[in-house]
């Protein structure tokens, strides 16, 4: 799956779950997840479940920081490169 | 435990019966026992009756002879006893035994000033008929609720807003303003109140009404002065303030009974209660199918220890949602949390067992520092001091361990730390508005525009006492729980209307004034101690509870929320309220929001904090909606004619006394 692939269903799933009640919200790459109020703790659980089953990961415990799934861009630098090297 | 309600006028031009019988009407459930009416052509007074102390002579509304004075009262002045010898040492003469009568004498000896002397929780209408005011008065935590209104030289009041409603003399219409404070505090902040033209008297607030005017006067306000050191008898200070509470709030002419969580505060009172009682203690508890929520391995260990007559209201995936309807119709407001049904269940259970007085441990966390908010303020403060730090931020694993689980991590933890400046003096509190204002997104397009402007955080900025900016992080977060959340939710949507819906009277021996004016003077490590909340109540329960129960953590009451809308079955009226002709009705949410709201909770996704309030918060507020505006149905009125008492008084009320106590 290339990176704008993971991109564009991240940003599906994100939409359709986190932002349905705000659509006009505009949401950049790089824009803080948290910060912008998309998710918040719970949420941050509920995207880890998503690319867990939709990318076949298992994220580590010590992955879950802002800088692997703070943005859309960093979610899709991890999952891409966790992909990339399991199947590499 | 009462209803009170009443118009006033400032002209001689008529108050109709048939407006006080409907006001009363509206007010049924608050006192089932009996009901009477005050009326002359410039005022009317209403009251129903729950009856508890002086059940054969303490009818209302009451006059002192003469007429002078009539009450319509609502609440209990715990220490009437040692008030009333010293009005006779001043020479006052009593025709009851009530506290009621009580509390007309001590305004005549004292004015203003008696209200420090009171110790209990009240709200009351006083008319003074020389000069046609009127003297409206709430207690200090806000224990006892009162609503009102003025229009064109009247003012119409009553213990909840649907009793103005029903004068029909005050049209219901939602406050914006109000309905945002709900869904950033959890409840209007007073005096506001989420119905247009409808205040709310403050807590610890008197107010006179004359010549159409209303002033507002405090008697009681909240202060931190925290000492250095915590005094060497404390302990036995606490010790003796605790057990005269309790057995100030056992004073009753029926039996009194207990609300049993099975956590620290309900087993203080209760263990307090069962020693002061010549009898077996009845005691009341809710347990819930879910084991994350429950309490009952705890509740039974306390009851046995106690020896009390326990019985239990179980809370499984269809009680809540069977009853919440009535919830909100008692409540009056739109609410974030189902956690009022059970309470609501509760009371008519114990009613049922013919118990109208309870003890609870409301109030305990307030005071001394129990709430896991408090834990988070220090945790919060003691990262930001060091924002580097990497092993800081795992302190809030050990606060919430039951959502950091396995999957905490680093980010989990971001989110206390971005939620608030260090600067704000609403810090403590900043992660909660924020979390609850989430609802807002699902606005309407025209609410957005009617809030246009408006700030209702700022304004509780604005709106601080002078010596706030004094006071420490935990002085400051204890004052802002007691306002924002005490007497708006707490006291009121999980308290005095669950309970009175169903006629049951709470009483609160936390909230004794006394305790609080020594617990605000200690230090706060005192209470907070680390992160072990409570410590002095911990350090003197000791020889009173049980250790299983003394060294549990305290677990927070919560109740299912989207699980009680979309478990095994739906309400066929959430549906409806939530539907796309009804939300557009009501105006109040966008339709497209709502229905991905009601998508992600019946595909079982709806599972974290954000939506799970946003679910209720919704679907109470469409059900008041209908409820108070678009099919607001009023109650059938209480006849004059089958009345305990009925107060005629003919026009001018200088001219003319009352007739005491005639039958109609």
């Amino acid at each position: 799956m290339t990176e704008a692939e993971v991109r564009s269903r991240m940003r599906a799933y994100i939409t359709d779950n986190f932002l349905y009640m705000r659509r006009d919200l505009k949401l950049g790459d790089d824009d803080s997840l948290l910060r912008k109020g998309v998710i918040d703790s719970l949420g941050v659980m509920e995207v880890l479940g998503f690319v867990e089953e939709t990318f076949g990961l298992h994220v580590d415990q010590n992955d879950i920081t802002e800088e692997n799934f703070g943005t859309l861009n960093a979610i899709t630098r991890y999952v891409a490169a966790r992909t990339t090297s399991a199947t590499a | 435990m009462c209803g009170i309600a009443g118009i006033v006028r400032d002209a001689p031009s008529g108050v109709a019966l048939a407006s006080l019988e409907r006001m009363a009407g509206a007010l049924r459930h608050r006192g089932p026992d009996g009901y009477g009416f005050y009326v002359s052509p410039r005022a009317g007074l209403a009251h129903v009756r729950l009856s508890i102390i002086d059940i054969a002579c303490g009818a209302q509304p009451m006059t002192t002879e003469g007429g002078a004075l009539v009450i319509t009262y609502n609440g209990e002045i715990y220490n009437y006893i040692e008030l009333r010898a010293e009005l006779e040492a001043l020479g006052h003469r009593f025709r009851t035994r009530s506290d009621t009568e009580v509390l007309l004498h001590a305004w005549m000896a004292w004015g203003s000033a008696m209200f420090e002397r009171l110790n209990g929780q009240f709200a009351f209408g006083l008319l003074d008929r020389r000069d046609g005011s009127l003297l409206l008065a709430r207690d200090r935590f806000g224990v006892r609720p009162l609503f009102y209104a003025e229009h064109d030289g009247t003012l119409v009041f009553g213990s909840e807003a649907k009793a103005l409603f029903a004068s029909g003399e005050v049209p219901a219409a939602p406050d914006l303003l109000g309905l945002d404070e709900v869904f950033s505090f959890w409840a209007a902040r007073a005096p506001r109140t989420v119905f247009a033209g409808v205040r709310q008297l403050e807590p610890g607030c008197w107010a006179r009404w004359a010549d159409g005017r209303l002033a507002v006067h405090r008697f009681s306000a909240f202060d931190y002065a925290e000492a250095d050191v915590e005094p060497a008898d404390a302990l036995e200070t606490l010790d003796g303030i605790l057990r005269s509470s309790v057995a100030l709030r056992m004073r009753a002419d029926v039996p009194v009974g207990g609300y049993l969580s099975g956590g620290l505060d309900s087993s203080v009172t209760c263990a307090l209660a069962a020693a002061a009682s010549p009898f077996a203690l009845r005691t009341f508890s809710v347990t819930f199918d879910d084991p994350r929520l429950d309490e009952s391995a705890h509740q039974r260990l306390v009851a046995g220890q106690l020896r009390s007559v326990h019985a239990i209201q179980p809370i499984g995936q269809d009680e809540i949602g069977a009853v919440f309807p009535e919830v909100v119709r008692h409540a009056e407001t739109p609410l974030v949390r189902t956690a009022p049904a059970p309470m609501y269940l509760l009371a008519k259970l114990t009613r049922g067992g013919d118990i109208k007085v309870v003890l609870t441990g409301e109030g305990s966390d307030e005071l001394f520092l129990g709430y896991d908010l408090y834990k988070e303020t220090l945790v919060r403060r003691f990262c930001l001091r060091r924002p580097g730090s990497a092993w800081r931020p795992r302190l809030f694993d050990r606060l919430y361990p039951y959502l950091a689980h396995e999957r905490g991590g680093e980010m989990w933890r971001q989110f206390f730390l971005t939620a608030g400046e260090g600067d704000d003096p609403l810090f403590s509190h900043m992660p909660r508005i924020l979390l609850t204002s989430r609802i807002k997104d699902f606005y309407s397009a025209d609410v957005r525009a009617g809030l246009a402007g408006a700030d209702v955080v700022q304004e509780l900025r604005e709106d601080l006492p002078p010596g706030f900016g004094r006071w420490s992080d935990l002085g400051r977060a204890a004052y802002l729980e007691l306002h924002t959340l005490l007497a708006g939710y707490l006291l009121s949507s999980q308290g005095d209307r669950m309970a009175m819906a169903h006629g049951v009277e709470g009483r609160y021996p936390f909230l004794d004034p006394r305790l609080f004016a020594f617990l605000s003077r200690l230090p706060t490590r005192s209470l907070l101690r680390g992160l072990r909340e409570k410590d002095l109540l911990r350090r003197w329960a000791k020889s009173v509870v049980p250790p299983g129960v003394l060294d549990r953590p305290k677990q927070p009451y919560r109740a299912p929320d989207v699980a009680a809308f979309f478990g095994r079955a739906t309400p066929a009226y959430v549906d409806e309220r939530l539907g796309e002709d009804a939300v557009r009705r009501a105006g109040l949410f966008d339709p497209a929001a709502t229905a991905g709201l009601v998508r992600r909770c019946r595909s079982g996704k709806a599972t974290g904090f954000r939506e799970n309030q946003a679910l209720v918060g919704l679907l109470s507020a469409q059900l008041w909606h209908q409820q108070f505006f678009a099919e607001a149905a009023v109650p059938p009125p209480l006849p004059a004619a089958r009345a305990d008492v009925v107060l005629r008084a003919a026009d001018d009320p200088a001219l003319e006394p009352a007739t005491d106590g005639v039958k109609a």
